[in-house]
């Protein structure tokens, strides 16, 4: 009975540990993304957005690390580091050296074992990472092979013209990047228009989108359950959209974009037996319509994830986390 | 050296296209020899090159060969069609991952979705492309 109380209450210490970079991972892997994806302001300001989802993911990465390091560390060992860091303000930063560098002299085989486990979430990110950038890049090379066979350069154009009557534009990013246009948008668009779609798509290229685009599609292979990582695989593609369009309207019409947008659509309906994007194309066609009206205020929500990312991680590894082993 | 290596890679690409050009135009099975003739009418190439990128050619499946007496004669395995019609594919295609590697100006859509991006381009103003003007003065 004794036994069973000891144990219950050195799993509660172990867990008061645990607790805060789990409670971070929570409300920034569950709740703050709910928040963000229904809040109106996103899609006004694409840049910001998809900067706070990259926060999110860190912060989540981060304060999943700590967590699973948490449940390797000896709770004994587990407060030596705001200790060693306590000596170090206490001394005003004379004997800091002196005490880090006794505080690191003999890690048990369990802070081992922490230290390794904190390496995986973010290994894992990195791998998955890598993974997608290789597998795109493996697509790319084999789609821009055939497409150097069939397709011819138009210097006027500045982009490879492939011959075939559906209209389609895109661009093949990476590191010899090309816009591709079918003849069939040649054709259904106006100079303007095609103009306003190829601005478009260097864009993408300019900003290097297929980097991200990759993050965020190897975020989302990681997890099926965190609505952070579903979240994350559906958002950013919609918001590099949003992105490339705001940076086409510089130097196009409203109207042109709109128009090109339409016409390229309704130019695959026929040929979409599985069509999956309506409503994203609609959010870039009412956005592109809407005029700008009133200068966006950097919401509340905006802030709280800044705070978030910026505080909550540092305060968490201070106060109770990261330890020293063998002092 | 790298970029040497590169450049080299870059025009044996360009090389490839022009064989695949001349062979899908003649739509018939032509010998290396044909091949070099007809682009030295442009520009010097040596007969050893094209012989080396028709084999590369051959063993990626996008060429064909018989030997006809002393020479191989090479056909294109499938026609010009077709392999546009398979790159247009890859672009219209359903799967994020393509969405993804490749980016399209605009994801394939259904026809009930692309009457309502008409519905909010007419809200706004706008005629779709394509269309006569509704009024026109008399």
């Amino acid at each position: 009975m004794s036994e069973l109380l000891y144990r219950s209450g050195e799993f509660a210490l172990r867990f008061h540990h645990v607790l805060p970079p789990l409670m971070l991972a929570v409300a920034a892997g569950v709740i703050l993304p709910r928040f963000l994806v229904r809040s109106s302001w996103t899609h006004r300001t694409p840049r910001l957005t998809l900067g706070l989802w990259g926060l999110l993911v860190l912060v989540v990465t981060a304060s999943l690390s700590l967590a699973v390091m948490q449940l390797f560390f000896p709770v004994a060992e587990s407060h030596q580091l705001s200790e060693a860091a306590q000596g170090c303000f206490l001394t005003s930063g004379r004997r800091c050296v002196d005490v880090m560098l006794n505080d690191l002299e003999r890690p048990s085989a369990r802070a081992w074992a922490g230290f390794a486990a904190a390496v995986c979430p973010p290994l894992a990110l990195a791998l998955a990472f890598a993974r997608q950038v290789f597998d795109f890049r493996r697509r790319r090379a084999r789609h821009a092979e055939v497409l150097g066979m069939v397709g011819h350069w138009r210097s006027e154009l500045g982009a490879t013209v492939l011959p075939h009557t559906t209209p389609a534009v895109y661009c093949l990013p990476g590191r010899a990047p090309q816009v591709v246009v079918s003849e069939g948008a040649v054709h259904a668009l106006t100079g303007e228009q095609l103009a306003a779609a190829l601005e478009h798509e260097r864009a993408h290229i300019a900003g290097r989108h297929h980097l991200l685009a990759a993050a965020a599609s190897a975020v989302g292979a990681l997890s099926r359950r965190l609505p952070l990582a579903r979240l994350v695989r559906d958002e950013v593609p919609l918001l590099l959209e949003m992105v490339a369009d705001d940076r086409a309207l510089r130097r196009c019409s409203r109207r042109a974009l709109a128009v090109a947008l339409y016409a390229v659509a309704a130019g695959q309906a026929p040929h979409a037996a599985l069509a999956a994007g309506g409503p994203s194309a609609l959010l870039r066609m009412r956005r592109i319509l809407q005029p700008p009206t009133e200068r966006p205020t950097v919401p509340g929500v905006a802030l709280l994830v800044l705070t978030l990312a910026v505080g909550l991680p540092g305060l968490a590894a201070v106060c109770c986390s990261v330890p020293a082993p063998g002092m | 050296m790298t970029g040497g290596g590169g450049e080299q890679v870059r025009r044996l690409g360009g090389l490839e296209a022009e064989i695949m050009d001349r062979l899908w135009n003649w739509g018939r099975p032509a010998t290396v020899r044909e091949v070099v003739d007809d682009i030295n009418r442009i520009r010097p190439v040596a007969y050893t090159t094209v012989m080396t990128v028709a084999d590369i050619l051959y063993r990626k499946g996008m060429l064909r060969r018989e030997k006809t007496g002393r020479a191989w004669l090479y056909e294109a395995l499938r026609s010009r069609e077709e392999y546009t019609a398979s790159l247009m594919q890859q672009v219209l295609g359903s799967t994020e991952d393509r969405q993804a590697a490749l980016q399209r100006f605009v994801e394939r859509m259904s026809p009930e979705d692309v009457s309502v991006l008409e519905a909010a381009l007419r809200a706004a103003g706008h005629r779709p492309a394509g269309e006569v003007p509704p009024e026109k003065p008399s």
